[in-house]
């Protein structure tokens, strides 16, 4: 049964592998067993920028993409870790909502010990007093919040197009 | 940037060479100056602290990435390589230990839909013989203090001691 179902599957999909229409509203595997996160739909159009880390979909964690937040607390006798993950869900709000429109990448969390490094690309569409008092802003109050230092290492690009690897 | 912050937040002087105050602060009251003192040798202890000695140092490194671990103890070694330490082990398990976890899929019902997630902890072990107290602290506050983000160390030391007065060897019967 399962080998006739298969070969169904195959003559169906060669001949919808022609049409390019007909492939788009057809569907391979049962609607529960297909995997949609972290994924992003092909635009008519062809123009969504995607990042390197969107552009990659989970499955190529440890293999094309690495986490964004390191730290012990995964680890077999590791502590803290829902305290961590909170922080981290927190670190990533702030940052988006103090950068707001300017933070390009995902922003990484590294914590070493005590010491908390956050790092993010920033696009330079503030001028840098403007970026300089943000910097030393957030360091601030996130340190004051989160009862470490916190080191904030940010990289600056042009604009928005520069982090851009494909377009779907 | 950040020399600029650090010398804005420690010299007052700085501070008060660009902020200029309505009512001006005397010159006199804001320096204080601590007067040198000769240093004194201290006076020499009776009893000699002799260096404690170990047997045998292990150090097991937990982390989620392979590639990290095997930098770090690369590091490790090349560190005690420089500083003469005899390293006789270095190695890992094949495999990482896995924490698995199996949820539902959807929020509602759809029992028979579930979703795997898996945590991994891989390990890697380095052994160290024939250290005294205060290399073995020098080493291991160097290697502590580069350990990277994600990666934990467990340090077990093996210490030689010389066997107490109270027990000795049973005197053989003449």
């Amino acid at each position: 049964m399962n080998s006739s179902i298969f070969k169904l599957i195959q003559n169906v999909s060669a001949v919808s592998k022609s049409s390019a229409i007909l492939s788009s509203q057809f569907h391979t595997s049962p609607a529960l067993c297909r995997v949609v996160s972290g994924k992003y739909r092909i635009t008519k159009k062809r123009d969504k920028p995607l990042t390197y880390e969107m552009a990659n979909p989970p499955h190529y964690i440890a293999h094309r993409k690495t986490w964004n937040s390191w730290n012990t607390s995964s680890l077999k006798d590791g502590l803290r870790r829902p305290e961590t993950a909170l922080e981290d869900e927190f670190i990533r709000r702030f940052m988006n909502g103090t950068w707001h429109g300017l933070v390009c990448s995902e922003i990484i969390i590294k914590r070493q010990f005590n010491h908390i490094r956050v790092a993010a690309i920033i696009r330079r569409a503030v001028s840098p007093t403007k970026m300089y008092f943000l910097l030393g802003y957030s360091e601030e109050l996130m340190a004051n919040w989160l009862h470490c230092p916190v080191t904030l290492e940010l990289q600056t690009v042009d604009s928005f197009k520069d982090v851009v690897f494909k377009y779907i | 940037m950040n020399l600029v912050k650090q010398l804005w937040r420690v010299s007052p002087t700085v501070r008060s060479a660009f902020i200029t105050n309505v009512y001006p602060v005397r010159q006199l009251s804001a320096v204080t100056i601590n007067p040198l003192k000769p240093i004194q040798p201290l006076p020499p202890s009776n009893t000699e602290e002799l260096d404690k000695l170990y047997k045998r140092v292990e150090l097991e490194m937990r982390g989620i990435d392979p590639a990290v671990l095997l930098s770090y103890s690369w590091f490790c070694i090349a560190a005690a390589s420089h500083l003469g330490i005899e390293v006789t082990k270095s190695w890992t398990l094949r495999k990482a230990e896995k924490e698995r976890h199996t949820l539902l899929r959807c929020v509602h019902i759809y029992k028979k839909h579930r979703v795997q997630y898996e945590i991994r902890t891989y390990f890697r072990f380095i052994h160290i013989q024939r250290l005294t107290g205060s290399t073995c602290d020098t080493y291991l506050e160097y290697i502590e203090r580069n350990l990277p983000e994600g990666c934990a160390l467990k340090v077990t030391k093996i210490e030689c001691q010389p066997l107490p007065d109270h027990i000795t060897p049973p005197k053989e019967e003449q």
